[in-house]
């Protein structure tokens, strides 16, 4: 079991999520963040404090994101660590209900 | 929330020349911790209980004590706040001792098959069982992260209070929204042994999260030009000869303006962090301490792990799940504590035992 990131973050990667994390277990990307899978403790912690509901626990994902589960994990490999909050992309805004977001999304 | 010490008990436990010696430790202070309070009580063993917190209910308090919990047993609602208390009182006959604003550091096992457990306060035990009820870990300051502040840590920056008296005649900046800072502020502005210079509240919006009359009474005092709040966000710092000197503020509008100061205070609320489980020798999975579902006992005998921060095919992390592992826990312990005694399950209703335990009378029936 895990936690993970979906595609409302592509693009606003508002950063709350990560202060309140107490494994640390946030990876950032250019424009999203994921949830190193080998890290979470499943502690639901970050998931009230996403602006846009972008992390549910493994088992909630909704059928049409299930492949967030696996992309979560890829990204986790490569990207690095974040543990402070940073400010939002000043259009992160604008993103925030988009929907079919992941062509958006830069490795 | 700051923590704020019991100066009585840290005060006692330091004037102990050797390890304080008891039959059980409980690490953390959240409700699993305090029910497994309860139910060693019952086995008649008294505890000492930990928390890095200055109060006792862990997440409840930190992160929800306002908001509804509906899946407690036979209690269709109750906020964290009221769980909390009412699991205070639950615990009362027990007479367990808080240590709170202190976090467990170390935990040893000594050549006689007892624990030793230090405390970042320095507060020692030499345990014969160990209850890890440490959910997603100890509460820390969330920070203030700009280059080059954290070596001021301590002389110029601080993120809690620990003596107020150091910041009188200080010129003061205080940052943050919530009801510590605002405390702070109107706490340094007012006349006394403590008052600042000056105070200085920032925040990055015009809305706080804390008690109405606390902001009402903090634009009075700023409207009567004894205290400034200013709206912004900290961007940079400005040091000379290694001394912190100003706060770069970025204000809503735009402009960086610098704003003097002495003494720098940072209430950005506090967020858990696991911290140093790891290191004690346990057998350890995902940053979870591994139990058996029989005793919730530890790859150490005699140490067990309760609540959230246990792990185990099946594992959930709901509250309820925390009440029966402390139960079965408990009676998983008291072998070690008790080795000569035969341990039996009686119940609260109809023993008068325990009635005597927890200092009840026990009802006469007709």
């Amino acid at each position: 079991m895990t936690h993970v990131v979906l595609e409302s973050c592509i693009r606003c990667k508002y950063t709350d999520c990560v202060d309140v994390c107490p494994v640390d277990c946030f990876r950032e990307g250019p424009n999203m963040l994921s949830i190193d899978p080998d890290e979470c403790i499943d502690c639901a912690v970050c998931i009230p404090e996403c602006p846009v509901n972008a992390i549910l626990p493994e088992e909630d994902v909704p059928q049409d994101q299930l492949h967030f589960i696996k992309l979560n994990a890829e990204l986790s490999r490569t990207w690095p660590s974040i543990t402070k909050r940073k400010p939002a992309p000043p259009d992160a805004d604008e993103w925030k209900d988009r929907k079919d977001k992941l062509s958006e999304l830069i490795r | 929330m700051d923590p704020k010490a019991n100066l009585e008990v840290t005060d006692t436990a330091r004037s102990h020349e050797g390890p304080i010696e008891t039959d059980a430790v409980i690490v953390g202070a959240g409700p699993v911790g305090l029910f497994q309070v309860f139910e060693l009580g019952l086995l008649e063993v008294k505890a000492h209980i930990v928390d890095s917190l200055a109060y006792a209910g862990g997440q409840c308090i930190e992160l929800y004590p306002d908001k509804p919990i509906y899946d407690i047993p036979a209690v269709p609602v109750c906020t964290g706040k009221e769980l909390t208390d009412n699991l205070l009182k639950q615990i009362e006959p027990f007479g367990a001792t808080f240590h709170l604003g202190q976090e467990v550091s170390s935990l040893e096992r000594q050549a006689d098959g007892r624990f030793l457990v230090g405390t970042s306060k320095g507060t020692r035990f030499l345990a014969k069982t160990v209850f890890i009820a440490g959910g997603v870990g100890s509460f820390q300051p969330r920070t203030l992260r700009l280059d080059g502040l954290d070596k001021h840590l301590d002389s110029q920056l601080f993120y809690r209070v620990r003596d107020p008296a150091q910041f009188a005649g200080k010129d003061l900046v205080i940052v943050g929204g919530g009801d510590s800072a605002l405390d702070w502020a109107l706490n340094f502005v007012q006349e006394g042994p403590h008052q600042a210079a000056s105070v200085i509240l920032m925040h990055r919006r015009d809305g706080f999260r804390a008690a109405p009359a606390s902001v009402a009474r903090m634009k009075a005092l700023c409207d009567d030009m004894q205290m400034q709040f200013l709206v912004g966000q900290a961007t940079g710092i400005e040091e000379r000869d290694g001394r912190l000197t100003a706060l770069k503020v970025t204000g809503g509008d735009g402009v960086t303006r610098t704003v003097p100061l002495d003494v720098l205070l940072v209430f950005f609320g506090l967020s858990p962090k696991l911290g140093p489980i790891a290191e004690w020798g346990l057998g350890i999975e995902r940053k979870q301490v591994v139990v058996d579902t029989e005793k919730f006992e530890s790859s150490v005998p005699g140490i067990f792990a309760v609540g959230d921060i246990n792990t185990y095919p099946g594992k959930k992390k709901l509250i309820l799940s925390g009440f029966h592992e402390a139960a079965l826990a408990a009676f998983g312990a008291a072998p070690y504590i008790f080795p000569e005694k035969r341990i039996l399950l009686q119940y609260t209703t109809t023993s008068p035992k325990l009635h005597k335990v927890l200092g009840v009378e026990t009802p006469v029936f007709d």
